[in-house]
């Protein structure tokens, strides 16, 4: 609401009640005051695909969910991938699969998140660290959306969204500007799928205004016309363009930030909702003189441009999840010139302190 | 731009042709489809409910789902959404409660409405989400080259149901009614008149008007409504029902509807002692489904297919609903902006 205050577009959250995702639903339906709309519709489907029309008509499009939720909503996230309109779809995971651990917490939808598409379907994917971050990230969310026009699944986990924590309160005119990419009437220089020279983001023209009509849709269209397509080049240059687009919100996000020494022995790598007891457990033995730092992911897809320059300066990086390691394979693939260690809990249960803090001083005295 | 020229501008009534909304791109219909004439109709409409709802070109939005009929969207010159399959009524319901000024118009097939999308399609009719849904029933799936639909007649040969389909299909108007739809009407390719009547009282409707437009299929169900269209049947076997007129058809237009008991039945005038006051007269603005629900279920041979508005019935928009709310929320709420909820309930000040 934040977000749409400082954009001038409505909210429009379409979703159906899912736990632990269904107290977002809840609080939005009390907010009208500022136009803000919460829609629950009759299945997930409806919930992401009438936010997808909102978001054609305007509106900063939210949907809420989680994992089997996401897994519902995967065809119309590629539809948001092909039509280049902006949707946040918020997925607070929960233990998997199918019906799962429904009330305990986990990081397991993240290969979901990247990849759960028919076809070649980036989105970009960012991850909350705590429950006062969730307010930032779900900000940042709308941002990258509206000003990249791009489907952003931010997830969250059961961790974080029943818990709670002191929150310094901002005011909402401190928060960066948020400038969606929206046509005035009658721009003769118009085209649906022309883009924006930096961010590759093609425009937003809004039924009802003079001068703009165009046709959207999930069949391939044709660079700048956006008339459908069929022509074989023009398809690899589309499945590109649209690739390029998100890794171009690198250039937008901040660096992948360090918690401790820039160089050294030992560098724990997380993501996400973990952030709290990561950086307690690192805290704890630095304290005790051990060599080691934390790097902790917000944004997945993209990820910090400086990334690979954060790993290049440790001995040993080791990446922790409450999944079988999914990060890690990501890790892995895009940056395979560095070694990964890892470790994983998966009993619906958050880390603790101590078993972290055992696993790092076992590598450290490896 | 000075105020007097804007004033200018916006005092000039809207004139909207025909031209106005067609498209340049090829229509990718097979020759003899019946898809081309709902296109046409469609076209010819439009200048017409833009000039009674005073819209101008640009308030129009086509949105479909998948199938054949759901090309539509590329073939008209408006703001377009071509969906996912059987999703279409959840695009026009976020499209049409976001920006309630908007004319929404939704085209959908069979297989979209009826199989996928039947969750949506229930649902878009209980809302009464003032849209326009043109369904598009040739009783086959044609975009995938012939298979049967929930529309298809139980026993009918297709190229999945090589024994005959073994299911009862869905009637449509039913499935609005007992989704507590306001809107039902029911037209044929074939009159493009009484298309073009309908789908503007459809538009005029403020809910969810749901048109089933009986299609043919000229590759993969041909004829499959020829027993209604053909010229030497369609006299006996179509009701064109019109409000406070009595329910008359036929040849000799001699044949009327009658309520016998509970149940409709077809006499002749001048038989038996029926006068043409026994003849049931059409109201589709009753709240009560009743004869609505029996009309939308009328089948040759026993009766007359019905035609035209079945029912239209007024009640509160999902659109409307929702923006009243807006408008009494911003009025009785102690938030006036973001800042002020998120200073509100436990906070305090640290130094």
């Amino acid at each position: 609401m934040a977000a749409s205050e400082r954009s001038g577009r409505n909210v429009y959250l379409g979703s159906y009640p899912i736990t632990p995702a269904t107290e977002i639903l809840q609080e939005i339906a009390k907010h009208k005051q500022f136009q803000a709309i919460a829609m629950q519709m009759e299945d997930e489907i409806a919930g992401v695909v009438s936010s997808l029309g909102a978001s054609f008509a305007g509106a900063l499009a939210v949907t809420s969910t989680s994992g089997p939720g996401l897994s519902l909503k995967s065809e119309a996230i590629g539809l948001a991938v092909m039509t280049e309109l902006p949707i946040v779809v918020i997925n607070v995971q929960r233990g998997g699969p199918s019906t799962g651990l429904p009330t305990k917490s986990e990081q397991s939808d993240l290969m979901q998140a990247l990849y759960g598409r028919n076809g070649e379907g980036p989105a970009v994917v960012m991850a909350a660290n705590s429950s006062s971050d969730c307010f930032y990230s779900a900000y940042e969310a709308s941002k990258v959306a509206m000003e990249h026009m791009v489907p952003v699944i931010l997830l969250t986990d059961g961790s974080i969204a029943n818990g709670s924590e002191v929150f310094k309160i901002p005011k909402v005119a401190d928060l960066p500007e948020i400038n969606p990419p929206i046509v005035e009437a009658n721009d003769s220089n118009y085209a649906p799928y022309k883009r924006d020279a930096e961010k590759l983001s093609r425009a937003w023209a809004l039924p009802g205004t003079p001068g703009l009509r165009h046709r959207l849709g999930g069949l391939e269209k044709e660079d700048i016309t956006g008339n459908v397509s069929h022509d074989p080049l023009n398809h690899q240059k589309m499945s590109y363009l649209r690739e390029e687009k998100v890794e171009r919100v690198a250039n937008y996000i901040p660096d992948l930030e360090i918690e401790g020494d820039e160089d050294g022995d030992v560098l724990v790598v997380s993501w996400g909702g973990t952030y709290g007891v990561m950086l307690t457990a690192i805290e704890e033995l630095r304290a005790e003189g051990k060599k080691v730092s934390l790097a902790h992911f917000r944004y997945i897809k993209p990820m910090p441009k400086n990334t690979a320059e954060v790993f290049s300066k440790f001995k040993k990086i080791i990446v922790c999840e409450i999944n079988l390691g999914q990060f890690v394979n990501v890790l892995r693939m895009t940056f395979p010139q560095f070694t990964y260690r890892q470790y994983n809990k998966i009993q619906g249960l958050p880390f603790m302190v101590n078993e972290l803090k055992d696993q790092f001083n076992a590598l450290i005295n490896e | 731009m000075n105020s007097t020229m804007e004033s200018k501008i916006q005092t000039q009534p809207i004139k909207l042709s025909k031209e106005d909304f067609e498209s340049d791109q090829m229509v990718k219909w097979c020759p003899g489809c019946g898809d081309h004439a709902i296109l046409r109709s469609v076209e010819a409409v439009f200048p017409i409910v833009g000039e009674k709802l005073n819209l101008k070109k640009e308030d129009f939005v086509v949105v479909s789902g998948i199938g054949c009929s759901s090309r539509f969207p590329y073939y008209m010159n408006t703001y377009g959404i071509h969906g996912i399959h059987g999703r279409a009524a959840a695009l026009a319901t976020g499209i049409k409660i976001t920006n309630p000024k908007l004319n929404v118009w939704m085209i959908s097939g069979d297989g979209d409405s009826m199989a996928i999308g039947g969750n949506h399609f229930i649902h878009v009719a209980r809302r009464n989400v003032d849209i326009t849904y043109l369904m598009f029933n040739n009783r086959i799936y044609g975009l995938t080259k012939g298979q049967y639909s929930p529309t298809t007649f139980k026993g009918q040969k297709t190229k999945t149901s090589p024994q005959g389909v073994f299911e009862q299909p869905f009637n449509p108007g039913e499935l609005v009614i007992g989704s507590r739809g306001k809107f039902f009407a029911r037209v044929v390719d074939t009159n493009p008149k009484l298309m073009q009547k309908v789908f503007i009282e459809a538009a005029m409707y403020r809910g969810a008007s749901i048109v089933e437009i009986l299609a043919n299929c000229v590759i993969f169900n041909n004829k499959i409504h020829s027993d209604i269209t053909g010229r030497d049947t369609k006299a006996d076997n179509q009701l064109i029902l019109e409000a406070g007129k009595p329910m008359i058809f036929g040849k000799e237009n001699n044949k009327g509807i009658v309520l016998d008991g509970t149940r409709l039945k077809v006499v002749t005038i001048g038989q038996d002692g029926i006068t043409e006051n026994d003849i049931l007269v059409h109201d589709p603005t009753t709240e009560d489904a009743g004869i609505h629900m029996m009309l939308a279920s009328m089948m040759t041979p026993e009766f007359p297919v019905a035609l035209g508005v079945i029912r239209a019935t007024p009640f509160q928009t999902m659109d409307d609903a929702v923006w009243n709310a807006v408008e009494h929320e911003k009025e009785v709420s102690p938030y006036k902006n973001v800042d002020d909820l998120l200073n509100s309930g436990n906070t305090w000040e640290i130094d």
